[in-house]
């Protein structure tokens, strides 16, 4: 549902609520206290929510690395055994892909993009409180299994027919497929939401030219999204039907090539990967030029290099199967193309170096961050181009030396492109500075944690130690390598402990009285800042207009005779000139019930698949009835819903 | 710093017998070939994007005192296409040989001197050779070629999908069920020639490894005809007093063998004491439908999938030494058999080596299960196998 603004006199008192036609329940209107939380759909408390439930999953799937890790210290562990082992390294990839990085992603998406384009919220607010809410139950359905009859242990891949009822009997892979099937939603209605929110709801003069290149990376992620997340959809769903009900798609017997699962994964698999890393990307393209003091470096070439990785990733996906036996012909292809969406990549790293170049560069953690994911995704980026040489990859594919390529592309630069976002954007989500101090101590066991642990891959893997192994034999070079990487796994989780201790440390949770953040504490230059931090329910009291790429900047500084530039303007003089021209009249939609009630029916559904056909009638009676209560609930709080009957329109009141 | 690491690599590769850097036949040779000077390029284009970025930091820091703001500048149209045209021209250059090697290691070699099939199951290897006058060589594990010969590999699965892989030979071919794929082979020097299954494959992933066994042209003959040759049945003695036929602990393990193994194991030429075939029924017995060919089982280096060596690892015994590779084509040279690890295997296996070893629904097992044998019955086993030359 759009926000709609409209005077209040235009309301007229005849109007039929379709409350009290169709008899459905109030909507809930609370935007303060603990329940705020369950019915909200601000996309900023739902961006929070993201974040505080994938940074959980962080925790828990590095928790998963650092036993495998254990486990692999020296050769003939005994930490783990096989099965557990391999449940570890499935639920590990699942988990860091699928309910960490991506969910992570959404939380920067979801809170930043109606800021940074100059809306009030998303298109469709109480699908985005949906798209959240399946995504929370997909992961906490995920690691029911455990309870329930195993995790999952075919993989993060699920090859078939490994993933068969004949070869992974326990139901832990009913489990992965179905979680799967729910965040799947999750990220096809977040994807249309957000499409639809940058598409129609920019600030009046903000040509797509003038979006600042987070939104547009995120743009292209979420038509990634659209069209990858059905591929593994279907995928999935043939799996489940398989397991479940009889179905011979992958059954090696009656027939089938396992290498149509693969085909299917791997559809999916690849746009994924720069579903996880473009967001990343987009946000370097923030901090860089914030704390290098100068544009971003080719603009244009970003983001139409982001766009073209966008459709080049759709057809590379068979280099992840060059030893699967498609033929020569059929590698050769996709080795030429791998190596040419290398070229848009390396665009990237031009034109951050480009903007480094020639600035002012202040080394705040957030630009630490940000440079270290240049150097550490060009690690992974180069070693990326020797898996394109098809030849070489045969001996590389399944060694370590892939865990190697993909960490430093995925961590060291996926997970540093967050975390640089994390310090950037602390101030403007809740407010208050993250220590730097404590934020440098932080870079820097990353930086040496992340090329400890996956550096030292590289050289195993070519040494052939392959990977999704529970142990080694000693006596093949393995051991003093597994060692150091065991080492450095620890110290990214100190890094991992330093970064929370400095979110307890700073924002009052020690009882310390928390640190304000200035209103521009970066000296920033997109549209975001121009707001109070945290920003308010409606984001802007008036809706800038655009002029300018960098807006921000563009109010605060302007040329002088001499063509230097020079501080025409302060952020708050900015931000109370907004406020004088305050929007009077700011209708924010409600919050609903129905968006969770809907979304938890779905595991209950899961559950029914895999256990009962009854618990499956009544999750999807529950599915039903949600989605009639969504459809005719009131289209806002009736104002006799509030305490205080001023009704759904905000007065605009004034904080600096 | 790919760079580094291979230099590295080169420094710290003195014992890995799986280096994908040290090839030691044509076709691994051919992709070393290939990546060595791309690992060099790509550590190069690395080292210029770092100097770049190391010259900015140092270069344009905020320094005290200057306060103004840098050019807004947009960007370089000109420098942009420039460093994106060079970047695709290195790709090209790149592209160019990529194609040639793979076309070249792909190609069914004119020459062909040995034709093998390949199976993949949990978690052991079969090989099946198919040239002419070598039908009917079934070994396990241990793929045995000669050396400076062309050996064509047919790829398959007989149920979830695996990867075979011999780094010092040649890259990876996965072994995909209801599909036969090849793979080209030749080793230039004769030795033992390590690798592990690579596609991930259930509980044992880990310990299923296979090992190219390269033999010179009169070591491979000698150990073709051995090879050939049926099991011998073990003779009964005559009893000095009473002049019956009684049981020797061989003849006594082979009976043993028939009650217990010879369901799922294959010995060619097994009969028991009536002269009947025992002709193993693994297709009854396991998800598989298969376990390993034990006819020659003492000419093997290593058993259960690769995870236990057959011999001891004493330097005397050690499969590198002379002794070893004189008599390895028939067998596993006296005193040298690792009995610790055969006993404990006969007995419980999946104790040793994680398998799923109940039975399914179907009544199926995947690996071999527990056979709950007596002390006795173990060393008669073992007198038993160790007459499987």
């Amino acid at each position: 549902m759009a926000i709609i603004e409209r005077p209040r006199e235009l309301a007229p008192a005849s109007f039929v609520s379709p409350k009290q036609a169709a008899g459905s329940f109030h909507r809930p209107v609370q935007t303060k206290g603990w329940k705020s939380w369950f019915f909200t759909i601000d996309h900023k408390k739902l961006g929070i929510m993201y974040g505080v439930a994938a940074m959980f999953f962080f925790l828990v799937g590095g928790t998963e690395a650092l036993l495998i890790r254990i486990q692999l210290a020296q050769p003939n562990g005994k930490f783990v055994n096989a099965q557990l082992y391999n449940e570890l390294f499935t639920t590990h990839g699942t988990t860091m892909v699928f309910l960490f990085v991506m969910p992570m992603a959404a939380a920067f998406a979801n809170y930043f993009v109606p800021l940074q384009i100059g809306a009030r919220d998303v298109a469709f607010p109480r699908m985005n409180a949906f798209g959240f809410w399946c995504f929370l139950s997909g992961g906490i359905f995920l690691y029911l299994s455990p309870l329930l009859g195993g995790l999952p242990d075919g993989g993060w891949f699920a090859y078939a027919p490994n993933t068969g009822p004949i070869f992974s009997p326990s139901h832990g892979m009913d489990f992965w497929a179905l979680a799967l099937q729910i965040t799947g939603i999750a990220s096809l209605t977040g994807s249309i939401n957000l499409i639809v929110t940058i598409l129609n709801m920019r600030a009046p003069g903000m040509k797509m030219m003038m979006m600042p290149v987070f939104t547009w990376m995120i743009l292209v992620v979420q038509f990634l999204l659209v069209f990858a997340i059905p591929v593994i959809t279907v995928a999935l769903f043939l799996l489940t039907f398989q397991r479940r009900f009889g179905a011979t798609f992958f059954d090696v017997k009656a027939g089938a090539d396992p290498l149509l699962w693969q085909h299917l994964f791997w559809l999916f698999g690849h746009p994924e990967v720069y579903i996880l890393i473009l967001p990343s990307f987009g946000i370097v393209s923030e901090v860089l030029p914030v704390f290098a003091k100068k544009p971003l470096f080719g603009y244009k070439f970003v983001v139409f290099s982001g766009a073209a990785i966008g459709f080049m990733g759709w057809g590379v996906w068979a280099h992840h199967m060059f030893a699967s036996g498609l033929g020569p012909i059929s590698v050769m292809v996709f080795s030429l193309t791998t190596m040419f969406i290398a070229v848009p990549t390396g665009v990237k790293i031009i034109n951050w170096v480009g903007t480094l170049w020639g600035g002012t560069l202040r080394f705040t953690t957030a630009m630490m961050f940000a440079i270290g994911l240049i150097v550490e995704f060009t690690i992974g980026g180069l070693s990326g181009v020797t898996h394109a040489v098809s030849p070489s990859d045969t001996q590389q594919t399944d060694t370590y030396y892939i865990i190697a390529h993909f960490h430093y592309v995925l961590f060291g630069g996926a997970v540093f492109g967050l975390f640089a976002g994390f310090y950037y954007w602390w101030p403007k989500v809740f407010g208050r500075m993250l220590d730097e101090k404590l934020g440098k101590i932080n870079f820097w066991l990353m930086v040496i944690g992340t090329n400890f642990t996956f550096g030292p891959m590289h050289i195993v893997g070519l040494q052939g130690q392959p990977r999704r192994m529970y142990t080694y034999k000693a006596g093949y070079g393995f051991g003093p390598w597994n060692l150091v990487e065991t080492i450095g796994s620890f110290i990214i989780a100190l890094a991992v402990g330093t970064f929370l201790w400095n979110v307890v440390k700073t924002n009052g949770i020690t009882g310390k009285k928390p640190r304000t953040a200035p209103l521009d504490p970066w000296d920033a230059r997109t549209y975001e800042w121009m707001t109070t931090s945290p920003p308010k329910e409606h984001n802007f009291d008036s809706i800038p207009v655009v002029s300018h790429l960098d807006e921000f900047f563009h109010r605060k500084y302007a040329e002088d005779a001499n063509g230097n530039m020079v501080k025409v303007a302060t952020g708050e003089e900015i931000l109370a000139d907004q406020i004088a021209h305050a929007d009077k009249h700011i209708h924010m939609p409600s919050p609903s019930y129905w968006p969770l009630v809907l979304a938890v029916s779905l595991p209950i559904i899961a559950l029914g698949v895999i256990f009962s056909t009854y618990l499956a009638v009544v999750g999807g009676a529950i599915c039903v009835m949600a989605a009639y209560g969504w459809a005719i609930e009131p289209s806002t709080a009736d104002e006799s819903d509030f305490e205080n009957p001023a009704g759904p329109s905000t007065e605009v009141t004034v904080h600096v | 710093m790919l760079g580094g690491f291979a230099l590295t690599l080169t420094g710290c590769a003195g014992n890995a017998p799986q280096d994908t850097w040290k090839p030691s036949g044509k076709y691994a040779r051919s992709i070393d070939n290939l990546q060595e000077p791309i690992f060099m390029a790509a550590g190069v284009v690395g080292l210029v994007v770092f100097a770049a970025v190391v010259y900015c930091i140092v270069k344009f820091r905020e320094r005290p005192g200057h306060d103004s703001i840098p050019h807004q500048s947009h960007g370089n149209p000109k420098v942009e296409i420039s460093l994106t045209a060079l970047s695709a021209a290195i790709l090209l250059t790149v592209a160019v040989p990529t194609v040639n090697t793979l076309f070249e290691i792909s190609n069914r070699p004119k020459d062909t001197a040995l034709e093998v099939t390949v199976i993949g199951q949990q978690w052991w290897w079969e090989f099946q050779y198919k040239t002419p006058g070598m039908e009917g060589i079934v070994t396990a594990t241990e793929l045995v070629i000669p050396v400076g010969k062309k050996v064509r590999l047919s790829v398959t699965s007989r149920d979830v999908i695996h990867s075979f892989w011999i780094p010092k030979l040649n890259g990876k071919r996965d072994a995909v069920p209801n599909r036969v794929q090849p793979l080209n082979m030749e080793a230039t020097t004769p030795g033992i020639y390590e690798g592990q299954c690579t596609e991930y494959c259930g509980l044992s992933h880990a310990n299923m490894r296979q090992r190219v066994v390269a033999l010179s042209d009169a070591d491979f003959a000698t150990w073709v005809a051995n090879q050939l040759k049926p099991a011998a049945k073990p003779a009964k003695v005559k009893d000095a007093t009473t002049g019956e036929l009684v049981d020797t602990p061989e003849s006594g393990g082979e009976a043993a063998f028939i009650a217990n193994c010879a369901r799922c194991h294959q010995v060619n030429g097994l009969v028991d004491d009536k002269g009947d075939p025992q002709n193993s029924k693994a297709d009854e017995q396991l998800v598989s439908g298969a376990a390993p060919n034990l006819t020659h089982l003492m000419s093997r280096s290593v058993f259960a999938g690769g995870m236990f060596d057959l011999s001891l690892p004493s330097a005397a015994c050690s499969p590198k030494t002379a002794k070893y590779t004189a008599e390895h084509p028939t067998g596993t040279p006296d005193g040298c058999l690792n009995r610790a690890d055969l006993e404990a295997w006969l007995r419980n296996a999946p104790a040793v080596k994680p398998m799923y070893s109940i039975q399914n629904k179907d009544k199926l097992y995947r690996g071999m299960p527990n056979l709950n044998l007596s002390e006795a019955d173990i060393d008669k086993l073992v007198a038993y196998l160790t007459t499987l030359k």
